[in-house]
């Protein structure tokens, strides 16, 4: 039986959820200040211009921990890692530059913050890839 | 590049788990290691040929004739496989 944390040192693990902390945080909040700002509920003023800089923060946070998680990372972590932000970032670069045909030719317009659900996704498969390659097997 | 490591590690009656944590890397790495599934960077086989007290030429040496090649490059591999 093979898991997860085969793959993590514990210094991975507490760095990885140090980035999970400030990344989900980072979410919430942007979420929660899309839906304050874009539905009125907060008005365009000081208190907006907060939720905005506040959204940077823990985003700027998160990217922060995740450089801190990729430098201190396990050898073989940190390929597979690479492997799946190329994917991603591969992705992604995909599709931005061939979706922006396909809007002017009639599909469906999205907003400029979509490429990064469909980076966020290959970032994902990548390192599933990864780690299935690498995965350990029965012995400890 | 083929190795010795779970020879010596066996010879130790030490587990992937215990050799992975004397180097300060994952289980998951130890066994891409011995599995030759992954080469380990120079620092990590200095570390190891240190662990075992040996050359790292002693545990690691390329496939083939022995010799090194003049210019080896990682295996070739598929996008996803």
């Amino acid at each position: 039986m093979n898991d997860c944390s085969d793959a993590y040192t514990p210094r991975d693990t507490r760095n990885l959820r140090i980035f999970n902390v400030w990344a989900i945080s980072a979410a919430v909040m942007f979420v929660a200040a899309t839906i304050l700002i874009s539905r009125g509920i907060v008005a365009r003023g000081p208190l907006a211009w907060i939720l905005a800089i506040a959204n940077l923060l823990l985003t700027l946070l998160a990217v922060r921990a995740y450089m801190v998680f990729l430098r201190a990372a396990d050898e073989l972590l940190r390929r597979i890692q690479l492997e799946g932000l190329a994917l991603g970032f591969g992705a992604g670069a995909v599709f931005m530059l061939s979706y922006r045909l396909f809007e002017r030719l009639g599909a469906l317009k999205l907003d400029s913050a979509d490429p990064f659900v469909v980076m966020a996704i290959f970032w994902a498969i990548g390192q599933y890839i990864g780690l299935r390659r690498y995965a350990p097997g029965m012995e400890r | 590049m083929i190795n010795r490591l779970r020879e010596l590690r066996t010879a130790r009656g030490w587990s992937q788990g215990e050799l992975a944590e004397r180097l300060g890397v994952s289980r998951q790495t130890v066994n891409a290691i011995e599995t030759e599934k992954y080469d380990p960077s120079l620092p990590l086989a200095f570390t190891i040929a240190g662990l075992f007290t040996l050359a790292i030429e002693d545990i690691f040496r390329p496939n083939g004739s022995g010799a090194a090649p003049v210019a080896a490059r990682p295996p070739d591999r598929g996008f996803i496989d």
